[in-house]
This record gives C-alpha cells, sequence and structure tokens, in this order.
C-alpha cells in the first residue's frame, strides 16, 4: 500500500510547509514594521553639515569623506536596517529644509535635542552632552552664565545657543546688569576663530567637540564652565513627524546601545575618555604655516573645488546670455504681454537675495514639483538653474542698453540690402552691440564667479566651500584662506586678461587706433 | 493717358495711385507717375511732404497702403521677395549708414556674399571695380569711422551697386557735403544714368537738383503738384505752392 502511504506524506508535508508560512509570513511582516518608513525604497538618505567634529566632518583631503560620530550611527543604522547608506553634505541652514523636502530621512549632524525643533520634527537622542563656555587658556573659571555680564560670546548661527544666551540676557537686564554681546558665524571652526584671534571672550559649544579638539587646539583654549542647563543633554537625530518612524528609530537606537555598538563609536571619538581640562601646555604655533599653504594650493581638493566653482560660473553665464538676448530683444520692441511678464522676471530676480533664490530652489522647488527630489537634481545643477536664471535678470539690461545704443539706421541699411532677419542681427547688430556689452557682461561674470560661493549653502562643493571644510579640520585657517584667494585671483586676473585681448579687436571705433592698424 | 508699364520696356517703375496711411495720417495721397529707365528724378518739397516715405515705398522698408507699385514689370506688393526687390532697388542713405565695425571692402562684400551667395574672391572683385568707379579704391581697408563725410558717401554708394541695382534711391546725399564733394556726387549719378541706372533722388539742394535731374517731382502734404523739367519748374512753376517754396530757398 505505497500509494495511500505516498499520499499521506504529501498531506503530511503541505501542512509542514502551511504551518511555516505561518510563522514566516508575521515574522515577515514584523521586519518590514520594525524599518522606518523613509527606508522603504532601500537606502537611508542623511543630510549632515560636516564641520562639527567630532561629530561629523571631513576628515582629510577628500571633501566627499566625511567622518564622526553620526557618519558612524549612520552606518550603523543603515546596517541595522540593511538598507544602504547614501549622505548628503550640506550647509547648516539647508538641513531642515532638505529633511521636509524629503531630499534626505534622517538629520544626524551633532543636533541637540530642543523641544523648538521638535515641535516640527521627530527627535530620539543618541548621545549624552553638555554646553560648555570657553574662552582662550588662561582664563580663571567662572561659576555661571550670568558672569559673563558685559562680555562677548560667539556661537554657530543656526544652533540654539543665542538663543538660550538671549534669555540670559532679559535675566541680566531685569537685574540691572550688562547682557552678553552674542555674535553669530557660520560654522563652529569660524567661532573657535574669534577666540583665537581674540575678537571674543568665548564661545558656547557642546562639550564632544572640545574632547576632539584638544589636538588641534594646541592648548590654546580652555573650558572656563559647565552649564547645567537641562535642554543641553542629548545629541538627537532628526526624522519628519511620524510615530511609526519614531519607534522604529528609537528602537534601532536602543539596540545598537544595547549591543555596546554606541560604545565602541564613542571610544573611537574619543569622547567621555578625558576631562575638559585636560588641555596641553601650548606649544609654539607659527603665525603662517608655508607648508600647510602650499599643500592646500596644490591639493586635489582645492584644484577640483575651483574647477567647480568655475564650471559654474560660466556655464551659468553663459545660459544666462542666451536666455537674455532674445529678452532684451523683446523689451526692447512693442508693447504686449510677453513684455510684462518679463518686467516681472527682471523686476523679481534683480530684487530677490541671490542666496534665497538658491534655498528656494533646492529646498522649495522639490515642494511643488516631486521631479526635483529625485538624485539627477544635483547641488551642480541647482546652481547652475539659479545662477542662470538670476544672473540672466543683470544680463538683460546689458544687452538691452547695448542692443539699443547700435544706431537704427543700421539694421535699415542692413534691410535696404536684402539681409533677412537673422543676417542682420548676426552680421550687422549683435557685433556692434557686442563691443558695448562686452566690459560690463566681464563685470557680470566676475561678480558670478564669486557669488558661486553662496552655492555651498546647498551643498555645492566649490572652493569656499573646499575650505571651509578644510578650516574646520585643521584649524590653520590663514593658511587655507590665503590659498582659497590665490585660486579666487587667479580666476579673474584670467578674464581681465581675455578682455583685454578681445577689447583690441574693436579698433573700428577709434579712429586713432584704426589709423594706427592700418599698414 | 500713361503707357502701359506692361508693354512699354521703356519705363522702369510705374506708380498708380499709390497712398501710404499711418492710422489717419495721409503720408502720401494717391500719386501717379511713371519713370522711364535710366531717367533721373528728383524730388523736391518741403519737410513732411512725404519726399522719403515715397522713395522708400521703392525698396518697401516702407510697404505702401494702397494703389499698385510696379517695378521694371514686377508688381510690388506683400507677395514680393524682399531679397530680390531690395536687390534690384538699391539704397544711400542721409547718414550713409556704413557698418562700422566692417572695412570699407567689406562693408561691401557683406551683402553679396549672404544674400547672393557670391564667393569672397567674386565679391571683392566686384567690390574693387565699384571702388574703382567712386574713386575710392586707396581706402578699401580702412574703416568708416577714418574716412571723410564725402569718402562715406561714395562708399555708400558702391555698397549699394554692389548688388547690381536696375533702380538707385538717394536720400539727401548731399546733406552732409561740401560743395567740392556736391559735385562729385553729381558726377557718379551721372556716370549710373549712363550706364541705365534709374535714379531717384530726394534733396534740398537746389543747384544740384538742377544739375541732375532730367525731371523734378514736386510734392507737398502727401501729394504731387508737379511734375516737369527742371527748367521749367525753377524759371516758371506752374502752381502757387512751387513758387512759394522756391522763393523761400531762394531767400535763405
Amino acid at each position: 500500500m505505497t500509494f495511500p502511504r505516498r499520499r499521506a506524506f504529501v498531506r503530511q508535508c503541505l501542512r509542514v510547509v502551511a504551518g511555516l508560512a505561518l510563522i514566516a509570513v508575521p515574522m515577515l511582516s514584523a521586519r518590514a514594521a520594525d524599518a522606518p518608513d523613509f527606508v522603504r525604497d532601500g537606502t537611508l538618505a542623511v543630510c549632515t553639515n560636516p564641520t562639527l567634529p567630532p561629530m561629523t566632518f571631513v576628515n582629510g583631503t577628500d571633501t566627499t569623506a566625511m567622518a564622526g560620530v553620526d557618519l558612524d550611527l549612520a552606518q550603523a543604522l543603515a546596517n541595522y536596517w540593511k538598507v544602504k547608506l547614501v549622505t548628503t553634505p550640506m550647509d547648516f541652514v539647508g538641513l531642515f529644509p532638505s529633511l521636509a523636502a524629503q531630499r534626505c530621512g534622517m538629520v544626524i549632524s551633532g543636533l541637540i535635542k530642543l523641544p523648538a525643533r521638535e515641535r516640527n520634527f521627530d527627535a530620539i537622542s543618541y548621545l549624552d552632552t553638555a554646553l560648555v563656555v570657553v574662552a582662550r587658556a588662561g582664563t580663571p573659571p567662572i561659576t555661571s552664565m550670568a558672569d559673563l555680564s558685559g562680555r562677548t560670546v560667539a556661537v554657530q548661527s543656526g544652533t540654539s545657543y543665542a538663543a538660550r544666551i538671549a534669555r540670559e540676557d532679559e535675566a541680566l537686564l531685569a537685574a540691572g546688569r550688562a547682557p552678553i554681546t552674542i555674535q553669530q558665524y557660520p560654522t563652529e571652526d569660524a567661532v573657535v576663530q574669534q577666540v583665537l584671534i581674540g575678537r571674543v571672550f568665548a564661545f558656547a559649544s557642546q562639550d564632544v567637540e572640545l574632547y576632539y579638539r584638544q589636538k588641534q587646539l594646541h592648548g590654546k583654549v580652555s573650558v572656563i564652565l559647565r552649564s547645567d542647563y537641562p535642554e543641553y543633554r542629548h545629541f538627537a537625530v532628526y526624522i519628519r513627524k511620524n510615530a511609526h518612524d519614531r519607534e522604529s528609530v528609537e528602537a534601532a537606537i536602543g539596540t545598537l546601545d544595547a549591543n555596546g555598538t554606541l560604545a565602541i563609536i564613542r571610544k573611537k571619538w574619543g569622547i567621555g575618555t578625558s576631562s575638559t581640562q585636560a588641555f596641553a601646555q601650548a606649544g609654539h604655533v607659527p603665525a603662517f604655516r608655508w607648508d600647510t599653504f602650499l599643500a592646500a594650493l596644490t591639493s586635489p581638493a582645492f584644484a577640483r573645488g575651483a574647477l567647480i566653482t568655475l564650471a559654474v560660473a560660466v556655464l551659468s553665464h553663459i545660459t544666462a546670455i542666451v536666455i537674455s538676448i532674445p529678452m532684451a530683444m523683446a523689451l526692447n520692441g512693442r508693447d504686449s504681454i510677453l513684455k510684462v511678464v518679463l518686467r516681472a522676471y527682471v523686476s523679481i530676480f534683480r530684487g530677490a537675495p541671490t542666496l534665497l533664490q538658491l534655498l528656494f530652489i533646492w529646498n522649495a522647488l522639490p515642494q511643488f514639483f516631486p521631479i526635483f527630489r529625485e538624485e539627477w537634481f544635483t547641488p551642480f545643477l541647482a546652481t547652475w538653474l539659479s545662477l542662470s536664471v538670476n544672473e540672466s535678470a543683470y544680463q538683460v539690461e546689458i544687452n538691452r542698453a547695448a542692443l539699443s545704443a547700435v544706431d537704427k539706421g543700421q539694421e535699415q541699411a542692413a534691410d535696404a540690402l536684402g539681409m533677412n532677419r537673422r543676417q542682420v542681427y548676426f552680421h550687422v547688430i549683435f557685433p556692434q552691440a557686442l563691443r558695448i556689452a562686452l566690459p560690463p557682461t566681464i563685470n557680470e561674470f566676475i561678480n558670478l564667479l564669486k557669488t558661486t560661493s553662496l552655492a555651498s549653502v546647498i551643498s555645492l562643493q566649490e572652493l569656499l566651500s573646499v575650505t571651509q571644510i578644510e578650516v574646520a579640520r585643521t584649524f590653520e585657517f590663514t593658511e587655507y584662506y590665503a590659498a582659497a584667494l590665490v585660486y579666487y585671483l587667479a580666476m579673474v586676473f584670467f578674464f581681465l586678461f581675455v578682455q583685454k585681448r578681445v577689447e583690441r579687436r574693436f579698433t573700428w571705433a577709434d579712429r586713432h587706433r584704426a589709423s594706427a592698424n592700418v599698414p | 493717358m500713361y503707357p502701359d508699364p506692361d508693354t512699354d520696356p521703356s519705363i522702369m517703375i510705374s506708380v498708380r495711385n499709390l497712398s501710404k496711411l499711418y492710422k489717419d495720417f495721409i503720408a502720401l495721397n494717391r500719386l501717379n507717375f511713371d519713370v522711364k529707365r535710366g531717367e533721373k528724378i528728383v524730388i523736391l518739397g518741403p519737410s513732411g511732404s512725404g519726399k522719403s516715405t515715397l522713395i522708400r515705398c521703392f525698396n518697401r522698408i516702407e510697404p505702401h497702403s494702397s494703389g499698385s507699385l510696379t517695378i521694371n514689370g514686377q508688381i510690388i506688393n506683400d507677395h514680393t521677395s524682399l531679397p530680390r526687390l531690395r536687390g534690384m532697388v538699391g539704397m544711400v542713405f542721409q547718414n550713409y549708414n556704413l557698418f562700422p565695425h566692417l572695412s570699407v571692402l567689406d562693408n561691401c562684400t557683406l551683402a553679396p556674399r549672404l544674400v547672393r551667395r557670391t564667393s569672397r574672391h567674386d565679391a571683392e572683385d566686384m567690390a574693387r571695380r565699384f571702388l574703382t568707379q567712386v574713386n575710392i579704391l586707396e581706402q578699401a581697408n580702412k574703416y568708416p569711422i577714418q574716412l571723410s563725410g564725402g569718402q562715406q558717401q561714395r562708399v555708400a554708394i558702391a555698397r549699394a551697386l554692389c548688388m547690381r541695382p536696375d533702380v538707385m534711391l538717394f536720400d539727401e546725399p548731399t546733406a552732409a557735403l561740401d560743395p567740392e564733394a556736391i559735385s562729385g556726387v553729381v558726377s557718379i549719378i551721372n556716370d549710373l544714368a549712363a550706364q541705365g541706372i534709374t535714379t531717384l533722388c530726394v534733396t534740398h539742394e537746389m543747384g544740384f537738383a538742377r544739375h541732375i535731374a532730367d525731371r523734378i517731382i514736386f510734392m507737398d502734404q502727401g501729394c504731387i503738384l508737379e511734375i516737369t523739367p527742371p527748367d521749367t519748374f525753377f524759371t516758371n512753376p506752374r502752381t502757387e505752392r512751387a513758387r512759394a517754396f522756391l522763393d523761400q530757398m531762394i531767400r535763405c
């Protein structure tokens, strides 16, 4: 009776498979529910501002290689969820707008857990900390924030320290004492610089940073106060508000803490291992390190930054010129609705700050058109787009003036010889308008070349971004600033030289010089 | 009545009921006349009488509003090929309007090369020929800014001739010239007529008009008041308006 037995065996197998399926299905769905929604596409996208060692910074000359506690945590979370990690460096002020614009699922950037931020985003803490006040080495310790009355204190802009100190000021003023003056700087290293050069009395920062800076600062600063503010106790990751995501991130960080991963990361970056007073005595530091300066000048990072600056400026200006020529012709023509629209375009893009336009295109455009959230829309493209649009609004006025400066009789004479519109413009009007437009256009271009530095706020790794990242890493700001200056001046002088050469071709407009050129 | 331009080959330009309107303003009011091949016509009249507007109708820089215009047997209207018409009808402007960014030679070769697709070599040969005819070949490599008014005038004529026109229009050719240069222009225009080129010329210069004109057209307020040979016009004008105009010109 093999047949029924075989049948029974098959039935048995089916039962086992069904049973396994019953167990497996809830397991699978449990795993899926475990991961937050923003990693559903298989990538964990993290935005960070890599200028805050040891949390997030560029640890070397390669500006694309970021490191720090936050980057290690991001990698650990990505491993935990079994997804790919994508990190995007950007300016501090761009972090939360990028999170809101869904350009990243998570911001990990040495951010403090603050109730004000938690109104709009969910925060999950991952590291304990404290706010410290730091002054030049040798400054006697103080006992409370109120002791800073009448002093100037530097903080990083966009951080909450400024607002906290402002509240301290209200108390001081109420008590009839002088307030603390606050100065804000865009990067943490710029803040430290102010203390080093003696412009401010002290700076406010987090203790973890000082652990890391001990070596770099060569004992030039010391902690004069560890504040007892309750709200500066935790670093947190930020995500868009979502109860489920919040639970899953809490669970993930809880697991990483329990299995010792976080402890390993803390140890790696020297956090909590030494006291903040453990600064060595100051050694001799030369005023200007020529080797650092020369190394920066010849480094691939600076060359790449300069190339990006140059490329985005040239492409933007060419685009601006191409779109502004027909605009200028329309504006010089008959009244029409098009003319009203163009006038509005020119007013808007000349009126709004370029920085705002960059931020708008990078952070607000994706809210209206999700296509700009995709990977192809790089910081380079965004900068190109916004600077082209912005520059065309200026260039159109130059073109308009140049075109109207060409005598109307020229067009008539060309018409009377039977030339078509295209021939009239390309052979008669444009060559004459070019002479008038060229000097102001080169001026505009030089301005634009320098304006590209604004694109650091949308994470374009152009020359100034590279410089700031290097300064944050080493604190040798004089040397790196000097290197950047050399690059900018070299580029500007090159274009001034080109202008001179091109102007030589316009001798036809100058009777004496024209005569000198005739054999 | 008028001869039929279609059948009479000696007629170069035929104007019938030609009018030009700018909104409500009548710039040209129902004009009628014929111009013979090789004829030299001078158009006189006070400022605003429509003289310049009239000659600008011939190369359609100002398209006429109604009536008919026939040049060399071709009816000129919206369907006329402008490059062809303007190749047939050349024009010299009051301010010459030379292209300042091009040398004298390139001023002359630009349009033949672009519009006629003439090779650079052939265009330059032709340009040299016409520059020689107007006696300015030695300036061929200079820029317009280096030339005197009279020299620029002659370059402008050579530039127009390079398109091999049948008709030449002159808008105030003597306005900016000294007397010596004016006599130069007179001989050039007589030269053109000898080659069979029809000339229409707007001027304020009475002596110049008397020297070159086969016939004078006198205009006022968009209308033609007289078409007569210069001797008759200057010694015995038929209309009171022409007489007053001449009196005024002589008094100046």
